[in-house]
């Protein structure tokens, strides 16, 4: 018996025929469909129909595109054969349901196909349609095996919103940035690494940084072919620590005097400072070169303990700071080989071998000291007459010192100055003309003399009054 | 036999229609939080006393065990990371279950409402004419925006999206037309795998 179903809604009209399982039953499902008609009144004339492969096609488009309105996220269709019904997003709020109609009863063939039939709909016209597919998927008791299969999209099936072309375009030009940036730069030479040569970059901060420990920026042009260059040493602290360029071509000072004066000076000058640091645990043994005022213009290490313990040394405190350091030195220089040794002496020695004046020469450290303290005294006060006698008065413009050493009988056996101007003005004083006496193992004493600028003569024992 | 504490509330069975999803845990992706804050808050802009009639439908569908009163129901709603007052707590399965029912049966009783709009619109799009010609489609565009911009922080970049008008009135008629497709008699179940798209593997 053929049974009818009609789903009505204000903008569509599906009807399915066919036959029914129990005759007797009217209200008994569909057993095989024998024709859908799908009308849509109001928006085409024409009837969508077909049969049971229609009709499935119908539902499963209408629920996907349903599907899709809801969540905005399209889902690729299904299978690789062109669907009979197809619903495709229009512009605007329209919706295109397609339908690829073929003939009842003919094979496809090239002959008979129609053209698809292109269908638009508007949004409420679109949900009557899906609302009777809908009635039609809830109702058992028509087609019980056509039941609703709502199944979210997967993310492997998302189509992403940008094409692959889109997405690939960043990382493409930065490859391509790459590649050029590498083809750039592969005619460019590598830099050549010299421990010893430093580049006015790196200096110029140096220069302007007053806390900066290398104080003796050198000449950038001029080249590292000097005696100082130490291949062995470590190249990065060597770009810190260096920095006699610009001093070698200084002339030289070769005054014998001046640099038994200077190398006193320097001496004194760094065992003071260097007094509370902690002591090395070898000789530290730096190059040093001092101007005739006694400034030390610039210092570098002679061995690779030195290198690393120079922030214990007070050079690169005491070292002058040249304003314009690019420029070569023009005053008189001398060299020194200061050694910083673990006992916590500093020992200064000229480069050059000079031979000083035997007056000038510093005294050797006394052996037989005279403990007498009334000799002493007497010492002290003969020392006193003679040089107050041949005093004559001093160009000097600061204070004098002198260290006397003087026989048990009075002469006097040598003398050494204490300072920078007192070397210089020597021969101003007597004491030249006093030695009188060589030295010898014989008991001797140490004193202190100073001509005070002011013209006071003052004389006193070395290790302090007995 | 005496019972010395209520029974223990059962489950809603209205909510068995809807099937799990095969999400890694029982939380609400991001995106169904939003779509179900956003349809409701159309629900608002259609219906004046549409919160009042969110709660009596919940208790009509028996859900007064997942939404548990106003402030309930306003704490499920902040889960919509747009919000002002966005909620850090998670939306589970059961309470997104909740919110479709109360979506598609509201959306239900405003079908007709629903419908007339989007024909009115339709029409006033086809002859190239802007909505405000429509009072009544007109009045829902407004409220709508009124009522995002009360309740959604403008700081946020999926709000920034929706800064000027036309963009908001394209969601307000968007959402109208997913609140008719939620109306039809499968569209909690059409709503419901809709939320999950592109969300499981």
């Amino acid at each position: 018996m053929t049974v009818q179903r009609q789903y009505t809604l204000p903008h569509c009209n599906l009807v399915l025929e066919g036959l029914s399982a129990d005759a007797n039953d009217p209200l008994s499902p569909l057993a095989v469909l024998m024709n859908a008609e799908c009308r849509l009144p109001g928006v085409t004339d024409a009837t969508l129909a077909g049969g049971r492969e229609f009709l499935d096609s119908l539902v499963a488009a209408v629920s996907r595109y349903g599907q899709q309105l809801l969540s905005g996220v399209a889902s690729p269709p299904l299978g690789t054969t062109p669907p009979i019904v197809e619903v495709k997003p229009g512009e605007g709020t329209y919706h295109h349901l397609i339908v690829h109609q073929q003939p009842l009863g003919q094979p496809l063939s090239d002959e008979n196909a129609q053209p698809p039939l292109d269908i638009k709909l508007t949004t409420v016209q679109f949900y009557d349609l899906m609302e009777a597919v809908d009635q039609l998927l809830a109702d058992t008791q028509t087609l019980p095996d056509l039941t609703a299969q709502f199944q979210a999209v997967s993310r492997r099936l998302v189509q992403p919103s940008e094409p692959v072309a889109q997405r690939a375009a960043p990382a493409a030009l930065g490859a391509a940035v790459l590649a050029a940036a590498g083809l750039a730069l592969f005619f460019v030479p590598p830099p050549e690494f010299d421990p010893t040569r430093r580049s006015p970059e790196s200096t110029t901060p140096a220069e302007t940084s007053p806390d900066s420990l290398q104080t003796n920026p050198p000449a950038a042009t001029r080249d590292s072919s000097t005696n100082f260059d130490d291949s062995s040493a470590k190249p990065a602290a060597a770009a810190a620590v260096g920095g006699l360029e610009g001093l070698e071509t200084a002339p030289a000072i070769t005054d014998a005097a001046t640099l038994a004066l200077l190398q006193s000076d320097v001496t004194r000058l760094l065992q003071e400072a260097w007094a509370d640091a902690p002591r090395p645990s070898g000789d530290l043994t730096y190059r040093m070169v001092v101007s005739e005022d006694g400034d030390i213009l610039g210092y570098k290490y002679e061995n690779d303990l030195a290198l690393d313990e120079v922030d214990n040394t007070p050079l690169p405190q005491l070292t002058f700071q040249r304003v314009d350091g690019a420029e070569p030195v023009r005053e008189q220089v001398a060299q020194f080989i200061a050694t910083f040794t673990p006992a916590g002496e500093v020992v200064v020695e000229p480069t050059q071998s000079v031979t000083p004046s035997a007056a000038a020469e510093a005294l050797p450290p006394l052996e037989s000291k005279i403990t007498d303290g009334d000799r002493i005294r007497a010492l002290n006060s003969t020392l006193y007459d003679t040089l107050l006698a041949d005093l004559e008065p001093l160009s000097a413009s600061e204070d004098l010192r002198f260290r006397v050493r003087l026989a048990e009988s009075g002469d006097v056996v040598g003398y050494e100055p204490l300072n920078a101007p007192a070397g210089l003005l020597a021969p101003e004083t007597p004491l030249p003309g006093l030695v009188t006496a060589a030295n010898s193992d014989r008991n001797q004493a140490d004193f202190q003399v100073v001509f005070a600028e002011d013209g006071v003569l003052e004389v006193s024992p070395w290790d302090g009054w007995p | 036999m005496p019972v010395n504490s209520p029974p223990a509330p059962q489950p809603s069975l209205v909510l068995d229609t809807l099937t799990n999803p095969g999400l890694p845990n029982d939380e609400c992706p991001r995106r169904a939080r939003i779509q179900l804050d956003l349809l409701l808050l159309a629900i608002e802009a259609l219906d004046l006393s549409g919160s009042e009639a969110m709660l009596a439908i919940s208790r009509e569908l028996a859900l007064e065990g997942l939404v548990k009163g106003r402030v309930h129901l306003w704490l499920l709603r902040g889960t919509n990371p747009m919000r002002r007052y966005s909620q850090r707590r998670p939306l589970q399965l059961e309470e997104a279950k909740a919110l479709v029912m109360i979506s598609c049966a509201l959306a239900r009783r405003l079908a007709v409402l629903v419908r007339q709009l989007l024909v009115g619109y339709q029409q006033l799009a086809d002859r190239q004419l802007s909505p405000e010609h429509h009072f009544r489609l007109a009045d829902y565009l407004s409220r709508f925006r009124s009522h995002f911009r009360a309740r959604m922080n403008p700081r946020r970049a999926g709000v920034i999206a929706y800064s000027t008008d036309e963009k908001l009135d394209e969601l307000a008629i968007q959402l109208l037309q997913q609140l008719l497709l939620c109306a039809g008699v499968l569209g909690s179940q059409r709503l419901w795998s809709s939320l999950f798209d592109g969300e499981v593997s």
